[in-house]
């Protein structure tokens, strides 16, 4: 029943997604028709119903495991917990797109109700795009991912996963289906797995928006800076999913993969940063386009190129194109999805080279100062641009040329990433240093020169500290000291900014504080999130160059010592079994720190009797603190008497930084997007944008 | 598009002067940058290339691979597998797999099985045993070829192929019907 039902409204809401297409662009270009426009809308809403009626149906499915169903039989079995099942909806392929496209369906629905009655020429071409995107996932789900098949007996005895019921077939009994169930990959049952790709796809979906409402300008000729005034905070939103995504996907891999580390360079990891990286050039370069009028057309290429590499992101990771370019060739999504990018992107393209010759794109100012903020923010542009290449290229580019045009296969692993990104990334806090103290149109070296006195004092001070603590490597001091210049030019810019007010409007520092942030959101929202990446940025130098590591054999009783640490193995718990199955084997470990007694950590060995492939899991034991973490690997013990265990342990300096930055930086991006509550600022937007509407 | 709206009044000789002097700065600059990155990435590719081949290829032409670093993947035979857990040595041996597969699964599976498909034992040292590394694995090594036809690898990879892909209930399929 659920089966059907979902399967029913995937094809009513692709229906509606393409007729919300044709109402739209065929209403407002050719029959200038309002009520046909309109009908056009209300397909969105009920696009957004039935995909939420079809992806409920999967989510029920799996919640009451429904195995004749082929998803839920391939992604989750009896002794799986609820919270596992329920994360299952994305725990492969079909679940995955149909819930992504669920997503794509709510933020098309979200976006044209918030903006329907304010952007009246942009919203039928959005709607157009938004729908297209809309269209072409569900189409997948239905034509070749449907996740609604259903596993049926043919007559001849075989087994099939069909949607319908084939001539003859009667379903497998439920019992034996459920006995034979997959499950979910033991590696992935993890909390940092289970939300890390939710938070991807919102991520990569609110990326589509600004993407809708730009080529929506250029289609209706509303070429003001509408688009962007409306597409703001939706790829706010997107950045910070993406960012949280990311750092999740790390700290998923810090606990669960073994290695103490979280970042591989690994193409699937690389897919994922490419839409990050070109976002935030995008985040920062319509700020130049809506304080100065410049960089349109670029602005135009950016919000294109984050969408291809959402598309391509979305794809590349599943469809077997890290493998190999011919698996992706032939991959069934592979062909379909390459035809739908081309063809989104050839339009779009052709739009902007078309309202380009009529010379509307036309900038209002053009760059005088080598060190305008404008300029700087085109240098943060080309940086990002010049990341997104170089991690291109290391991950896929290189590969697939080489594959197609050289008849052979030449890969670049870490170290090829490890020598191309750090100059840049340098670059990218250098630019994060000096571009607040910047002044737009241009800026005088001695201004400059006077603003960052105080951040460079701080970072002095902070260097000092840093070599007091012991540190002593000229090249990683070198780094910390540009990330916290960038931090510290945050900082202080902020405390000015307070000040200022305080000095202007006489009033209590807590007030000014909160003024500051919800008079000009932007500026000082950014400034937190450069505190977070500042943040983040000292997290992974002390824990790539300053990592420590050893192993070891230990009887019972004996000790290791590592660092300031030393680590006394206790004994050994075997055969534990946990509520989901899983027999788990735990050494317990009591942990010294300067002869002190500071924890007791258990890392363990789980082993998973009905999973087929995938059957154990090594789990980390960890002792965090700000200074850093003793992460320790439970490697192999004796096995009857457990009276000798080897470990593999690590100490990761400052790694903790990494997970907090990234929590700064959604309190900043939360600061950044709130809502500007002033009056004369609303008057202002409103008496803009009458003439356009008009 | 370099038309310029910013100065109505600034279109006199002097400032169209200045201004392509400016303009000058911007291109000699963007050049030198994009140059800059264009080594970087150059660079990085000569010192980080890799071929990646088969064990087939590397097995029938060992002379050009030896001592240089590649990278293989092959199909892991579990009933190889040496873990020495007090000095973290893993000796394994890998068939191999053709390129180009549709069903990775099925390849793994034949490849393990199939006893003429070409062979080649390899050794890590320092590195705990991985989860993954496992029976019909597909492991993607880095490391060097040595002469006495032994690979010795710097970097594992290990993928499991159902983790993506969707099998058919076999148990069913015994019972059913």
């Amino acid at each position: 029943m659920l089966a059907e039902i979902g399967l029913i409204s995937t094809l009513f809401a692709f229906i509606a997604a393409l007729y919300a297409i044709v109402a739209s662009v065929y209403g407002e270009r050719f029959a200038h028709s309002h009520a046909l426009v309109t009908s056009g809308r209300n397909a969105v809403y009920l696009n957004f119903v039935l995909m939420t009626v079809a992806t409920l149906s999967l989510q029920i499915a799996l919640m009451t495991q429904q195995y004749q169903i082929s998803y839920v039989w391939s992604v989750s079995s009896p002794s799986m917990p609820d919270f596992f099942r329920f994360t299952a909806l994305w725990g492969s392929q079909a679940g995955s797109i149909l819930f992504w496209s669920f997503l794509m369906s709510a933020f098309t629905a979200g976006a044209t109700f918030l903006n329907w009655k304010s952007q009246r020429r942009l919203m039928p071409y959005a709607i157009a795009y938004m729908m297209a995107v809309v269209a072409f996932f569900i189409g997948v789900t239905l034509f070749i991912e449907n996740p609604f098949d259903r596993w049926w007996i043919l007559p001849t005895g075989d087994v099939v996963a069909s949607a319908f019921i084939p001539a003859g077939a009667v379903a497998p009994s439920a019992a034996q289906l459920a006995q034979t169930a997959n499950g979910l990959n033991p590696l992935l049952r993890h909390f940092g797995m289970a939300i890390h790709p939710p938070m991807l796809y919102l991520g990569f979906v609110g990326f589509v928006i600004p993407f809708a409402f730009a080529m929506a300008a250029l289609a209706s000729g509303d070429l003001s800076t509408n688009w962007i005034k409306v597409s703001r905070r939706w790829a706010l939103i997107a950045w910070v999913f993406l960012s949280l995504g990311l750092i999740l996907g790390g700290r998923w891999a810090y606990d669960v993969l073994g290695w103490g580390g979280y970042w591989g360079w690994d193409p699937v990891e690389n897919a994922a940063f490419l839409p990050w990286l070109i976002g935030t050039a995008y985040l920062h370069s319509v700020m130049i386009q809506e304080k100065r009028g410049m960089l349109k057309t670029w602005n135009m290429f950016l919000v294109i190129g984050t969408f291809s590499a959402v598309i391509f992101a979305t794809f590349a990771t599943r469809s077997g194109l890290v493998d190999s370019v011919h698996s992706f060739a032939r991959s069934e999504i592979g062909f379909p999805m390459f035809a739908f990018w081309f063809i989104l992107t050839l339009v779009s393209v052709w739009l902007i080279v078309w309202r380009s010759s009529r010379g509307e794109l036309k900038d209002d100012h053009q760059l005088k100062s080598l060190f305008s903020r404008e300029a700087l923010f085109v240098l943060n542009n080309f940086v990002f641009i010049a990341l997104f290449v170089a991690i291109f290229w290391g991950s896929f580019g290189a590969p697939i040329i080489s594959e197609l045009f050289m008849n052979t296969s030449i890969t670049l692993g870490a170290d090829y990433f490890l020598q191309v990104t750090p100059p840049l990334f340098i670059l990218l806090f250098i630019l994060m240093g000096i571009a607040p103290v910047s002044a737009w149109g241009a800026a005088s070296l001695a201004r400059m020169g006077r603003a960052v006195l105080i951040p460079l004092a701080l970072t002095a001070a902070s260097i000092g500290l840093f070599v007091v603590g012991g540190v002593t490597e000229i090249g990683a001091l070198f780094g910390y000291g540009i990330v916290l210049f960038a931090g510290w030019v945050a900082v202080v810019e902020t405390v000015r900014g307070i000040r200022a007010r305080q000095h202007v409007h006489r009033e209590n520092p807590l007030t000014s504080v909160i003024a500051l942030y919800t008079r000009n959101p932007r500026r000082y929202g950014g400034y937190f999130i450069h505190l977070g990446i500042t943040i983040i940025g000292l997290g992974v130098i002390g824990s790539t160059v300053f990592q420590q590591e050893t192993q070891q054999t230990l009887a019972v009783g004996e000790s290791l010592s590592l660092g300031i640490y030393e680590m006394r193995y206790d004994g050994f718990l075997a055969n534990q079994i946990a509520e989901d199955g899983r027999v788990m084997d735990i050494a317990e470990l009591t942990l010294f720190r300067d002869g002190v007694e500071v924890a007791h950590l258990r890392p363990r060995r789980d082993f998973f009797p009905e999973a087929t492939d995938m059957n154990s899991m090594t789990i980390a034991g960890a002792h965090s603190t700000v200074e850093n973490d003793f992460y320790v690997i439970l490697v192999n013990w004796e096995q009857i008497s457990a009276s000798s265990a080897t470990f593999k342990v690590y100490i990761n300096p400052l790694i903790n930084l990494v997970w907090w930055g990234g929590l700064i930086l959604i309190i900043g991006t939360m600061l950044a997007g709130y809502p500007r509550e002033t009056m004369p600022v609303r008057v202002r937007e409103k008496l803009h944008a009458v003439p356009q509407g008009a | 598009m370099t038309e310029l709206s910013w100065g109505k009044t600034a279109d006199s000789a002097a400032a169209q002067k200045s201004r392509s002097g400016e303009r000058l700065k911007f291109i000699i600059g963007g050049a030198l940058l994009l140059g800059a990155v264009v080594f970087l990435i150059v660079s990085g590719t000569m010192s980080g290339a890799r071929y990646f081949i088969t064990v087939n290829d590397l097995l029938t032409s060992p002379e050009e691979y030896i001592g240089q670093s590649v990278r293989i993947s092959g199909a892991v035979d579990g009933t190889t597998i040496v873990y020495d857990s007090t000095n973290l040595i893993i000796d394994f041996t890998i068939a191999d797999i053709p390129e180009d597969t549709t069903d990775l699964a099925l390849t793994l599976h034949e490849a393990v099985n199939d006893p003429t498909a070409a062979r080649i034992s390899v050794h890590i040292e320092n590195q705990v045993k991985p989860d993954l590394l496992q029976h019909e694995a597909q492991a993607i090594l880095t490391g060097v070829l040595q002469p006495d036809g032994t690979f010795v690898a710097t970097e594992l990879l290990l993928k499991c192929p159902s983790r993506y892909e969707e099998s058919v209930p076999d148990q069913v399929e015994e019972t059913g019907v």
